[in-house]
């Protein structure tokens, strides 16, 4: 319990003893965090563009006429992509027909017997499903027809593919940046401190009494990194949802806040948990080879 | 504890010898001064005995410890049962006089009431009370020395180990810094000095090692200084 009292208290000597390092740790934490987050934000949007378009995609299945659709819906129910599915029975495709018609919804009348078929409506996840599902619907007995737009099906599974390539990469990259950075601010950190932690050693201090306010201080460093990159990211992010909304209209991006402070609080904890395995690696990597015997 | 060195060598790259095949029985309670000219292997033997180093050849026992077979866990217990008085002193010099005492106690896990006691004890011992607020640049030399001699006493260690504790001192300081090491012996504690002081050698003769080329040329009850080659 003292030891836990006095890496505490030492915690905070280091901090204040030593300012301009400490300052210089966490403005650089916060730096990478927030590009982090930004590049993570920016990814996230793409990425909930790029489905919000692809769950709007329908195919549509048109059965040979006096085929009933259930044989065919418990086929597709039975595919996980499939999101929606929606039955048209006949008196409701031309019920269709004739609101689309209009004024003109009399001609339906000189049908006499509806000629409409029954078809089924499917939605998938992602657009790259709707290819191998259109060719299953075609071999399937009962089905007459299938529509949908082949090309900006191509297009869009394309264009998410790549946003979900890309915007991995470079946020994979971007977390090992800061890992990096983090890492290398806080060695230095630690470093500077050499001559003090080898005089401990001498002493007979134990390599975790020695590491805990090392430990303790790139928590700490780490949390408060994060939490200023946190407060910049959400000015960041609500002008620019209040730019998008003024002049970008058509663009759908994220404005959900739950969703945006379970983002902002994985930030945090993301920070929090960098700052203190960097610190734990930097001064455990000091220590043991500072007491290897020569 | 008593100390035990039987045929111990120690080499460093490439191929310098800083000590061979030395046997040195130490007992408890004794003060022994190890005297030597520059690179006979004193500064080596006392890095030995705080396990900085490690022996190429031959054991080291201290009580009932073989230094080459402790852990690596157990060093900082070794340790703190060993007090040791560098040659720079190694003081820490952004904490005040109070605390570089107070930190070996902390390190042990000794809770804040005894370890302000000690210090403030081991403080007074050493004469520093109206300085312990001052930080180590703000000290003399020999302030500085007895700093780093109340820090290796604190936690009361079974063995002492001074190197060159008066080296750069005036006579006053070191017959000064000499009266604590005997004050500290006469607790019951091994003390050994490296020491190049002959003055203080035979001013205060002891057991006396003589080193010589990292072989041990001498060693005698209450020997005087006599070293081939040094004034």
């Amino acid at each position: 319990m003292a030891s836990f009292r006095y890496a505490l208290r030492d915690t905070f000597r280091l901090l204040f003893r030593h300012w301009g390092l400490s300052l210089l740790t966490l403005l650089t934490a916060a730096s990478v965090l927030y590009i982090l987050g930004f590049t993570a934000l920016f990814a996230l949007n793409v990425r909930h563009m790029v489905s919000r378009v692809e769950g709007g995609l329908v195919v549509q299945a048109y059965l040979k006429k006096g085929a009933l659709p259930d044989d065919l819906l418990a086929k597709l129910k039975a595919i996980p992509v499939v999101t929606s599915l929606k039955t048209i029975s006949p008196d409701e495709a031309i019920e269709r027909l004739r609101a689309k018609l209009g004024n003109q919804a009399r001609a339906v009348t000189l049908l006499g017997e509806n000629p409409l078929p029954w078809s089924v409506e499917v939605s998938v996840t992602k657009a790259e499903y709707i290819t191998p599902l259109v060719r299953d619907l075609m071999i399937f007995p009962s089905v007459e027809e299938v529509l949908y737009s082949g090309k900006l099906v191509e297009r869009l599974s394309v264009i998410s593919r790549t946003a979900s390539g890309v915007s991995g990469a470079i946020l994979v990259l971007t977390m090992v940046i800061s890992a990096l950075v983090i890492f290398n601010t806080i060695r230095i950190a630690i470093y500077s401190r050499k001559e003090e932690i080898e005089v401990m050693l001498l002493i007979g201090a134990t390599k975790t009494y020695i590491s805990l306010p090392f430990v303790f201080q790139g928590l700490l460093l780490g949390a408060g990194g994060a939490l200023l990159a946190v407060a910049g990211l959400w000015a960041t992010y609500a002008s620019a949802v209040a730019a998008i909304r003024s002049s970008l209209v058509f663009l759908d991006i994220i404005v959900n806040r739950q969703v945006l402070f379970q983002f902002f609080f994985l930030l945090f904890s993301f920070g929090a948990t960098l700052g203190w395995i960097c610190s734990w690696l930097a001064v455990h990597r000091f220590t043991s080879r500072a007491m290897r015997p020569r | 504890m008593d100390i035990r060195l039987s045929g111990v060598t120690k080499m460093f790259e490439p191929d310098i010898i800083a000590l061979e095949d030395l046997y040195l029985s130490v007992d408890k309670g004794e003060f022994v001064y190890l005297v030597g000219t520059t690179g006979s292997g004193k500064t080596t033997l006392l890095r030995l005995l705080s396990r900085e180093y490690l022996p190429t050849r031959g054991q080291i026992t201290v009580g009932d410890k073989n230094l080459r077979k402790i852990s690596r866990r157990e060093i900082p217990f070794y340790r703190r049962d060993v007090g040791v008085v560098f040659q720079d002193y190694r003081l820490l010099p952004n904490r005040t006089v109070f605390e570089n005492i107070a930190f070996v106690l902390e390190a042990m896990g000794i809770p804040p009431r005894i370890v302000q006691n000690r210090a403030n004890e081991v403080i007074d011992q050493v004469g520093l009370w109206r300085r312990r607020f001052l930080n180590p640049p703000q000290l003399s030399g020999g302030e500085q020395q007895r700093v780093a001699i109340a820090r290796a006493m604190a936690n009361s260690p079974s063995i002492f180990l001074a190197d060159e504790p008066t080296g750069n001192l005036d006579v006053r300081t070191s017959e000064e810094i000499m009266r604590l090491l005997l004050s500290v012996n006469a607790a019951g504690t091994t003390v050994i000095v490296a020491t190049h002081d002959r003055y203080l050698v035979d001013a205060y003769r002891q057991r006396l090692v003589e080193l010589h080329n990292g072989r041990l040329k001498r060693d005698e009850h209450r020997g005087r200084y006599d070293i081939d080659g040094e004034l």
